[in-house]
């Protein structure tokens, strides 16, 4: 396929940029012992983007033969020339590091080597562990879900990979009830990496006895009144917080749609403890959901500094908006499958460590709360005002972590938070699971980083 | 690939499902053809065309079923292979059936052959046509984004048990989302929406045009007041407020004990001016095709029906596990096994105007957009009202800003104090304006 590839481009006129996807997908999911789906999903095709006169234009076939290709370019070429009398703004595209050669998922144990009934028998045990956690349990569900890629890019100005991928990911879910009352907890794991990776990142067994017992739990809890408070936040917070609040508002593409960030580059943003950071690597622990060796313009990827010691540094970058800003591309381009075209998206967004144990962390408040993982809800806009569901909110009285509380919800501007930042722990995690981040197309990612302490408002009972 | 072909292709892809060992089989195919052209920021952003053929495969080993899909037609039998390998391996079920065969008519007016002579010039003149009919209402108006799609679909399923069905469709669909800037003044934003199934029903000026209007409209809100009182929602309000609707009325639902309405059959739900009817048959509607995805014939449905719960919304599992009769409400592409889920999803009108509404009322709030959460099992909604407007003397008097409305979705419908004789349809959604009564407004 590169060989077929390369020759085309060579051959065509123009910039061109061939982006071929081969997409293996299977999902195995269970609720309370039946089967709720098990699917298998191959899908294969070419996505083609064309420069002409400063205005793209995308098309995608799945006829990958050499005249499908050839079709599929003319018809990117022709959308684009179409569109160029109506386009105000030309687009140009930024010098970029672009990758040449295989790029492959390091692992000795790839999921092809493990059977069907391999991972049905464990998404069958994870369920069955849910529900044998207490009697309380009312509902359990449990999934596994892998995603195998094979991808090719060659363009017109020096990129020719080979890249492949392989992102499995476990997921349990467990709903509790008594005297009419219900509390969820859930609990995921993901990778980058083989069927070993998976298992080894977190025992599948706990993730199903960690969801049990926070729902469990959650019957008994009262919920907090609502109010400004010293917390503590774990890991998957820290990093919901720089991906979801933070990180969108500096994707250039919404910077120039208006975001609070559009004129803050060298202000001080956060706290001078606060480093903040977009990689395609992954960086402090290893197997992030979100590793991107070459982005999917064909550029080769890196370690992005967005807020350095409390100055915002930079921006995500596409090859189109680094043009239009003129400094490099931060390989930030990226598309679900061959028939999206790349747009920005983030990659392992977290929070560098800092130097406070964590029962420093602690110990440092005498009224507040610590925070675990993100609940239900969640949302934040290009202001950075944000609000999310907390999963597991705990007391902390003198020092000590104590009491669960339920329905704690936190608010406030992403900035302000981390302005408040008065200490950083010396941990770290990637933390999303498995989960993922949606711009109109879907993107694996991960977040996290370490503990930290910091003030925000928290919310009570929602009546 | 014309329709014949996909028809052969997923005759072959059963008669291998069935080689591999499966005692039954479905296959549902779907060939897409679609042009888009995207403006962003008041500037035409990309055009795009794609093709694709995917087709879905459910096996059924005894009451045991796997299912995999594939839009590569050389990996069919790899696909094949797969689904009933997965199928081998699951916990049976004694509810994954395939539906008793039942032949679907032909309706009229899904597919306009002049569809097939639309290209991406014809995208893109609609999408600037969108786009300058917005600003040319007022300058201070900004088209945040705006899509005109056009797509032409062909849909064919055959089972195991006999069943045939084939047919195109075609459907232009755009959106037009706008702001209003005037100074430091901003707008909220205002979301349109507009669709036709035929090349000569193509209207993007009317959206366009109501986007602006009511954009400049919300300009200069300002701090609204905090009462408790009637809330008369425009349709695309109706829409994101009560969504959970679908929820309730989905009988996997009802089956897992999910649904508030489990028991509630020919109980009454809502006030008795209020009817619900999914009708997958609706002239020139976005969802109106002649089957479902596992070949069952649409047809009109009430759902609830002058206030009474008449029926849950069924595809062949729930059908069999309840006992009762297939609605033909099996839904979802051939990427992924069939689900539940609406057609034309219709709110009947009332016998009032619009404006009759708003003039009984002395104190309330108009909201045209709702940013928040309807938690389906409670009911308790929360949110935004995004484009709101203080009514008082049954007038319209200003627009406000950060206006909060809480209330519960159930205890709404049982106590509605009208339903507007204006509806609007949103995608395959038709809704009239609905008046709420005692809802819990606060300004921030």
């Amino acid at each position: 396929m590169q060989k077929l590839l390369e020759k085309i481009v060579a051959g065509a006129s123009g910039w061109v940029e061939l982006r071929y996807q081969a997409r293996s997908t299977k999902r195995i999911t269970v609720r309370n012992g039946g089967l709720e789906e098990s699917s298998s999903v191959l899908l294969s095709g070419l996505g083609v983007r064309a420069l002409v006169d400063g205005v793209f234009g995308f098309a995608s076939t799945t006829d990958v033969s050499e005249g499908g290709v050839l079709a599929a370019i003319d018809a990117a070429q022709s959308a684009a020339r179409t569109s160029a009398g109506a386009k105000k703004e030309r687009a140009g595209l930024a010098e970029a590091p672009m990758a040449k050669g295989t790029f492959a998922v390091a692992t000795d144990d790839p999921l092809d080597a493990h059977s069907l009934e391999e991972k049905l028998a464990l998404v069958l045990r994870l369920d069955e562990r849910i529900r044998s956690g207490a009697k309380e349990i009312v509902s359990s569900t449990a999934s596994y879900g892998e995603i195998q890629d094979e991808k090719v890019i060659v363009t017109s100005d020096g990129a020719s990979a080979r890249i492949l991928d392989s992102k499995p990911e476990l997921r349990t879910i467990a709903v509790a009830g008594r005297n009419g009352d219900q509390t969820m907890g859930m609990e995921s794991s993901g990778v980058t990496g083989g069927w070993s990776e998976l298992l080894g990142i977190t025992a599948p067994e706990e993730l199903a006895g960690k969801a049990a017992r926070l729902a469990v739990d959650q019957l008994a809890a009262p919920h907090p009144s609502g109010g400004v408070s010293a917390v503590v936040l774990d890991p998957t917070l820290v990093g919901v917080l720089c991906h979801e609040a933070i990180g969108h508002t500096v994707e250039a593409d919404i910077v120039l749609g208006g975001a609070i960030t559009s004129d803050k580059i060298g202000q001080v943003v956060a706290s001078e403890l606060v480093t903040l950071c977009d990689s395609g690597a992954s960086e402090y622990a290893p197997h992030a959901v979100g590793i991107l060796p070459v982005d999917d313009e064909g550029v080769l990827t890196q370690r992005t500094v967005i807020i350095e010691n409390g100055v915002l540094r930079s921006f995500l970058h596409n090859r189109e908006t680094a043009a239009h800003y003129g400094v490099a591309p931060t390989g930030n381009a990226r598309a679900y499958v061959y028939s999206d075209d790349p747009i920005i998206r983030m990659r392992n967004t977290y929070l560098e460590p800092g130097e406070t144990p964590f029962e420093e962390l602690i110990g440092g408040i005498q009224n507040g709360y610590y925070l675990r993982g993100l609940g239900m809800s969640g949302q934040a806009d290009s202001n950075a005002e944000f609000m999310f569901g907390v999963k597991e909110a705990r007391r902390i009285v003198d020092g000590k972590v104590g009491e669960l509380v339920r329905g704690v919800t936190i608010s406030g501007n992403a900035f302000d938070v981390l302005k408040s930042v008065d200490a950083i722990g010396d941990d770290f995690a990637w933390e999303n699971g498995a989960g993922a981040c949606g711009k109109g197309q879907y993107a694996k990612v991960d977040l996290g980083g370490p503990h930290l302490r910091c003030t925000l408002t928290i919310g009570g009972r929602q009546t | 690939m014309n329709a014949q072909n996909l028809l052969d292709h997923c005759q072959r892809a059963l008669d291998l499902v069935r080689k591999h060992g499966a005692d039954q089989v479905e296959v549902f195919g779907e060939t897409s053809r679609r042009i888009t052209s995207a403006v962003e920021k008041d500037d035409l952003q990309i055009s795009k065309s794609r093709q694709e053929t995917r087709i879905g495969l459910r096996a059924f080993v005894g009451a045991q079923v796997g299912f995999a899909s594939t839009n590569d037609l050389t990996k069919v039998d790899d696909a094949a292979r797969d689904a009933v390998t997965l199928a081998k391996a699951s916990p049976g079920d004694p509810h994954n059936v395939l539906p008793e065969p039942a032949a679907a008519e032909p309706v009229d007016g899904t597919y306009d052959p002049a569809a097939d002579a639309f290209t991406t010039a014809d995208a893109v003149k609609q999408a600037i046509r969108m786009l300058e009919t917005a600003k040319s209402v007022d300058p201070r108006v900004i088209v945040g984004e705006a899509e005109f799609s056009a797509e032409i679909r062909d849909r064919v399923l055959v089972n195991s048990s006999g069943a045939e069905a084939t047919e195109l469709g075609s459907l232009f669909a755009y959106t037009v989302l706008t702001t209003a800037r005037d100074g430091d003044k901003v707008s909220n934003m205002v979301f349109k929406f507009g669709a036709a199934r035929r090349v000569d029903g193509i209207d993007v000026e009317a959206p366009a045009r109501r986007a602006s209007a009511e954009a400049l409209g919300s300009l200069g809100a300002e701090k609204g007041e905090s009462f408790n009182g009637p809330v008369l929602l425009d349709p695309y309000a109706v829409l994101f407020l009560f969504a959970p609707l679908q929820f309730q009325l989905n009988a996997r639902n009802a089956l897992r004990g999910m649904s508030r309405w489990k028991d509630a059959l020919g109980e009454a739900v809502a006030v008795p001016g209020f009817t619900l009817v999914d009708d997958g048959l609706l002239p020139g509607g976005v969802a109106t095709s002649s089957f479902d995805r596992e070949g069952i014939p649409h047809r009109r449905l009430p759902l609830i029906e002058g206030g009474v719960l008449r029926s849950f919304m069924h595809n062949a599992y729930t059908a069999h596990a309840f006992g009762v009769a297939n609605t033909g409400h099996a839904a979802g592409s051939a990427g992924s096994l069939p689900t539940i889920g609406p057609t034309n999803f219709t709110i009947l009108p009332g016998e009032v105007a619009k404006d009759e509404l708003i003039s009984e009322i002395e104190r309330g709030l108009l909201v045209s957009r709702f940013s928040g959460n309807t938690d389906p099992i409670s009911g308790d909604f929360s949110g935004v009202a995004k484009a709101a407007y203080l009514i008082v003397d049954g007038k319209v008097d200003r627009a406000v800003s950060g206006t909060l409305i809480a209330g519960n979705l159930f205890e709404a419908l049982k106590t509605l104090s009208g339903i507007s004789k204006e509806t609007e349809c949103v995608s395959n959604y038709t809704f009239p304006f609905l008046r709420l009564e005692g809802v819990s407004i606060t300004s921030e």
